[in-house]
């Protein structure tokens, strides 16, 4: 079953080949057809369904999409990142209590720095993780009530602000609402595309599989194991950094009230809905992007049908259990086997 | 490039112990351009430590290592394929949840660096595009070689590398090692197969207990004189000999407290056993003894209710086992003492809970703990004298000490059968005589006891039966009192045996 | 970096006297409890310091009154973190306890609170089942059930629960009423009842071997006889009633069931079980070191509260203790 893995090179399908594309894709093809099928199904529901429906749909998934992505990078290096929704919340913040008032080439500036800055931060949180041998989950606990205190400290009250470039960038309007979701879909699919294929293609990017598939292999096929989880957990602080931003276009202002914690819980729902597995190795940022939109998807779909948002909530909840009890099972049986 | 005269790769007192483990004392080897070099030795005698120094995958404690007259320090398994030295290790190095271009890509080739290579071992039509989990073993060994090649080295270390292969396939690698040969350049050869040692081989290294005991030139020897030269002179004599105390304990049980206590009937598992039968009596100790990966393992997981059987059935008086699970088996009396103290320790627990854990699997033992636990465990403690001054994690305590808990978890509770892998696998010889001892003592008290063993030598010390088990079956069987080394090795490699 | 060397066997030091350097690594290594005893009273003194008022009956019981509902809670996630598990439902299976229980609370307080840990075992064992059976990974299962309890009772909230959230008078009682001239709180009653019961469970009976054993090394226990999924199933379900103790205890204290109950207590839960030495790994940790860590999250609380320190830095603090104090531990064992 389970995850896609980053893409191979295309060749003629013969009828084994075909049946093994759909075994290592199949999950990444099922979870966008379910994406498009959802979507299709919602736009017959409401009464309209057009380029603000639509762009509401990916501006506010674009977070999710960009906190998903983070968590697969760092669970499939083998790693867990419980930090990333403090990281979005401090993200968020700074970029707003800097970018206030400022004109748009600035807050451009500003975003390439607080995103590096992001990316040094939690690298350096998976620094920590490599040398003091403590479990990646306490850690990251730990840097997740850091971050969050940040945050607070960064700016004690709902405030600040963006500039309306910047909120265009994300959200297709300088209002955060509109009815353009192009500007938005080119920020999400940039950077997940550029990820996907280092992930996929190169060298340093099929480390981060190996070290998470098997460590002592990883090292035998000459792989610096500590330096590759360090870089996974930086490129996941990258991509919280794109979330955060996001947000805050959105918002138009920066809250670091928001619970971290809930948002680190929904990246790593969407991950396995992804098909992520958490032994590490196995795993796409493809398939981890639909994942994310449905899970974002589920409330405005359940209350187009009528269906209060909890009950959306219990249905989500049991989905998850039910796709990880299968993928479980599946998984124990591939290990038995082997 | 090199003087005939200056040997490619050689080193000079190279030692390495893990923790209390010594596991090389001190190894000079010099392998010359254009020959092929076998490593020999017995399990544990040091030759894959060896090798993963030689590739920078451990650091040695003390030695050099010279490439080419230079000596060179080398970090990590990346800069020894720099460095011209191209390593096939014994277990694949190869990344499971990937796909064998993505596995070339990691290590920097392209696929077409090693299509050429793959042709000659006739894998040209391998997909490329499978994972490394799905593609059978034999296939991997193969890729593993091509990508070693593919790095174009000096030096070719393969270590066990025809394990896995048929055949034909190892007659395809011995071809590719020649050509390796014939452009002077040169192979480190392990293998437990002397047969083909000495087909393709020009000399031999032989390791014991971690030293190089001999360096021969392998033109116009046969195969007993090789096992003579890797049991040791000495040891050849001596251990037909055997000494008076070395003789098994003694019946002291009548016949009729004799009975089967443990049958296993034509086992067979996912063809790494194929038809094991075996019989083993109350009072009894059968040694079974094997080279490495020859279904020893899978045997004992079996027997232990580890996994189940593809067919074949075990049975305990009489009784058939019927539901496969440790706990099933060790309800019935059929215990386990794993090979690996990893695999039977709790090492951040004390010694009483290590000892006492099995006392508790049944649900109705939760509710409190065993009136007599303590007598059980200090009975236990005292019979093996068990060293406690470390006793709050076992993992403090020293590797014998370790191997007595994982006996001693048995004494606490009740068992009928003792199935021990290897139980005295790299601790020192003190304690190995208290198991041996412990064993014997057992067995008069009535317990049957099934014991693996990787060292020949202690067969005829504690064993009353021995069987030797080759590709997956038992190919020999005899009284352990006349077992010698020979008789064992020789049919441990699958040999005719010679007449005893 | 070399990950080789853990397969390395242990190394060897008995046979020699210890060093004081070792053996001083040991004791705190098996004794995590001296370092924690040491914070605590540092805290205690440092607050006592900032304020003299502090020091007395009436200043503790502050302290108190946050401590318990943690330790509460941290028993359940010491429990699971020993089999190498979580629970991150845990918060949530006490706030929907307090709901029924509120809903019940008409029928009496035995009722009321009899259905109100019943519903935290069930819970529990539905997690049980999930990780012990199922083989989902505890992180995923737990927050799933957290998401589903969430849903439900959000929605019930404002239909079956709708107006029937008051506590019984009992359970408020137990919540926030005190004696000794209002100097004891009942609820650290409850906590010393709790305390009991995990303190004997884990070191005096058959199931509490059981529980290391798994956590410490799963293979090893399933060679020497013990069934994973039998103990897991009974470990999530005790959590679950645990969650459902602390879900009364806060309901009590508010006086009413509330969605935002308890679910801010999750992260100091398991802050609290991390600070007192037990490794999420499994296999290694004591209540008692859990209980130091839950009353070192009080005093921590009322230290802050009287610096006039907000939400802000006390998240840093709180990181900054779990993360430092857990790479101590690791040094420790690794020294020893």
């Amino acid at each position: 079953m389970t995850a896609a893995n980053p893409t191979v090179e295309a060749r003629p399908l013969s009828g084994r080949s075909w049946r093994r594309w759909t075994q290592r894709h199949g999950w990444t093809v099922g979870i966008w057809i379910l994406l498009v099928v959802l979507v299709v199904w919602y736009s017959t529901l409401i009464p309209r369904f057009g380029g603000f429906q639509f762009s509401t749909i990916i501006n506010g998934g674009t977070a999710w999409i960009f906190l998903a992505a983070a968590q697969a990078v760092v669970v499939i290096a083998g790693g867990l990142d419980l930090g990333v929704g403090g990281l979005l919340v401090l993200t968020s913040a700074t970029a707003a209590q800097f970018m206030d008032g400022q004109p748009f080439a600035i807050s451009i500036v500003l975003a390439v720095v607080i995103l590096i800055g992001a990316a040094i931060l939690n690298g350096f949180v998976g620094w920590i993780v490599t040398v003091s041998r403590v479990p990646d989950i306490v850690v990251t606990l730990g840097s997740l009530f850091i971050y969050q205190g940040l945050a607070l400290m960064m700016l004690p009250k709902v405030g600040g602000g963006s500039s309306d470039g910047f909120r265009w960038l994300f959200t297709g309007s300088a209002t955060g609402i509109g009815t353009n979701p192009w500007p938005a879909i080119v920020m999400i699919t940039v950077p997940i595309a550029v990820a996907a294929r280092w992930m996929g293609r190169t060298p340093s990017g099929l480390s981060l599989y190996a070290v998470g598939s098997d460590e002592t292999a990883a090292f035998l096929s000459g792989v610096n194991a500590a330096r590759v989880k360090i870089v996974s957990y930086a490129v996941g602080g990258a991509f919280v950094a794109m979330a955060g931003f996001s947000t805050l276009a959105i918002a138009g202002v920066g809250n670091a009230t928001t619970e971290g914690s809930s948002l680190t819980l929904n990246s790593v729902a969407a991950i396995v809905l992804g098909g992520v597995l958490f032994t590490g190795g196995v795993g796409s940022l493809i398939a981890v992007v639909p994942a994310a939109l449905i899970l974002f998807f589920f409330n405005p779909i359940l209350s187009a049908l009528g269906v209060n948002p909890n009950q959306a909530q219990v249905i989500q909840g049991i989905l998850i259990v039910f796709v990880m009890m299968v993928a479980s099972l599946i998984e124990w049986r591939r290990r038995r086997r082997s | 490039m090199t003087t005939s005269q200056q040997p490619l790769l050689s080193t000079a007192g190279i030692a390495k112990s893990y923790g209390p483990v010594i596991a090389l004392t001190s190894v000079d080897l010099s392998v010359a351009p254009g020959e092929i070099h076998a490593l020999l030795g017995a399990n544990g005698a040091g030759k894959s430590t060896l090798v993963k120094i030689l590739a920078s995958v451990f650091d040695a404690d003390v030695g050099s290592v010279t490439i080419n007259g230079a000596a060179v320090n080398l970090k990590g398994p990346g800069e020894a394929t720099e460095a011209g030295i191209a390593t096939v290790f014994q277990d694949p190095a190869l990344i499971p949840d990937l796909s064998l271009d993505q596995n070339l890509t990691i290590s920097g080739l392209r696929h077409s660096d090693v299509v050429p290579w793959l042709e000659r071992m006739q894998l040209a039509d391998l997909d490329f595009g499978l994972l490394v989990r799905d593609i059978p073993l034999a296939s991997l060994r193969l890729v593993d070689l091509a990508r070693a090649l593919a790095h174009d080295p000096q030096l070719l270390m393969l270590d066990e590398i025809t394990a896995a292969l048929t055949p034909e396939q190892a007659d395809r690698v011995f071809d590719v090692m020649r050509e390796w040969k014939s452009m002077n350049r040169s192979v480190l050869f392990i293998s437990h197969r002397l047969g083909e040692v000495l087909r393709i081989c020009d000399v031999a290294t032989i390791l014991r207990n971690g030293r190089d005991v001999a360096h021969l030139d392998l033109s116009g020897i046969d195969e007993a004189e090789l096992v003579t030269a890797m049991l040791g002179e000495e040891l050849a004599r001596g251990s037909k000999a055997g000494s008076p105390d070395a003789a098994p304990s003694r019946q002291t049980l009548s016949d009729k407290d004799r009975g089967v206590v443990l049958a296993a009937k034509d086992l067979h598992f996912r063809g790494r056993i194929n038809g094991v039968s075996f019989e083993l009596r109350r009072g009894e100790i059968l040694g079974v003894t094997a080279l490495e990966g020859q279904g020893q393992n899978e045997l004992f997981a079996l027997l232990s209710g580890d996994h189940r059987p593809t067919s074949g059935e075990i049975e305990i008086n009489g009784e058939r086992l019927s539901a496969y699970s440790p706990y099933k088996a060790i309800r019935k009396g059929l215990v386990l003492v794993p090979g690996s103290r990893h695999d039977a320790l709790l090492p951040q627990r004390s010694i009483r809970e290590n000892l006492a854990t099995p006392l508790y699997n049944r649900i109705g033992r939760w509710f409190s703990l065993v009136a007599d636990e303590s007598e059980r465990v200090d009975g236990a403690v005292a019979r093996l004298n068990i060293d406690t001054r470390a006793a709050s994690q076992v993992r403090r305590l020293s590797g014998g000490n370790q191997q007595k808990v994982t006996i001693g978890r048995w004494l606490v509770s009740d068992f009928e059968v003792l199935l021990c892998f290897d139980p005295t696998r790299g601790i020192d010889i003190q304690t190995k005589a208290q198991i041996y001892e412990l064993l014997k003592e057992l067995a008069r008290d009535g317990a049957a006891v099934l014991m693996y063993s990787s060292e020949l030598r202690e067969i005829p010390l504690v064993c009353d039966r021995v069987l030797v088990m080759y590709d997956g079956s038992i190919v020999h069987e005899q009284s352990a009192a006349t077992a010698t080394e020979e008789i064992l090795l020789t049919a441990a490699h699958g040999l005719e045996s010679a007449p005893a | 970096m070399n990950e080789i060397s853990s397969t390395a066997p242990p190394e060897e030091a008995t046979d020699e006297p210890l060093s004081i350097k070792l053996s001083i690594a040991r004791q705190l290594s098996d004794r995590p409890q001296i370092v924690l005893i040491a914070v605590l009273v540092a805290l205690i003194v440092v607050t006592a310091i900032i304020e003299p008022n502090y020091l007395s009956l009436a200043g503790l019981r502050n302290s108190a009154f946050f401590a318990v509902p943690i330790g509460v809670l941290a028993a359940g996630q010491t429990i699971l973190m020993l089999t190498a598990g979580i629970d991150l439902s845990i918060a949530m299976i006490a706030t929907a306890s307090a709901y029924i229980a509120a809903n019940q609370s008409p029928n009496g307080a035995a009722i009321a609170i009899i259905l109100g840990l019943l519903f935290g075992i069930v819970a529990g064992t539905a997690n049980g089942i999930g990780v012990g059976i199922f083989r989902v990974n505890p992180l995923i299962m737990t927050l799933a059930t957290s998401g589903i309890l969430l849903g439900l009772f959000t929605g019930w909230a404002t239909t079956i629960f709708a107006g029937s959230t008051r506590m019984h008078d009992f359970i408020i009682t137990l919540g926030r009423g005190t004696f000794l001239d209002g100097n004891v709180p009942w609820s650290v009653v409850v906590w010393i009842g709790v305390s009991i019961f995990v303190l004997l469970l884990l070191r005096r009976t058959g199931y509490g071997r059981n529980l290391y054993a798994l956590g410490d090394n799963p293979i090893a226990a399933r060679l020497s006889g013990t069934r994973a999924w039998q103990v897991l199933v009974v470990a999530y379900a005790i959590s679950g009633l645990l969650g459902a103790v602390a879900g009364l205890l806060m309901g009590g204290r508010i006086g009413a069931a509330d969605l935002q109950l308890a679910g801010f207590l999750l992260l100091p839960s398991v802050a609290a079980a991390v600070i007192g030495g037990t490794s999420i790994f499994g296999g290694v940790g004591t209540y008692t070191g859990t209980i130091l860590g839950a009353l070192i999250l009080g005093v921590l609380q009322s230290l802050l509260t009287f610096l006039g320190a907000g939400q802000a830095v006390q998240q840093v603090l709180y990181g900054t203790i779990v993360v430092g104090l857990s790479w101590m531990y690791s040094r420790l064992a690794a020294a020893s």
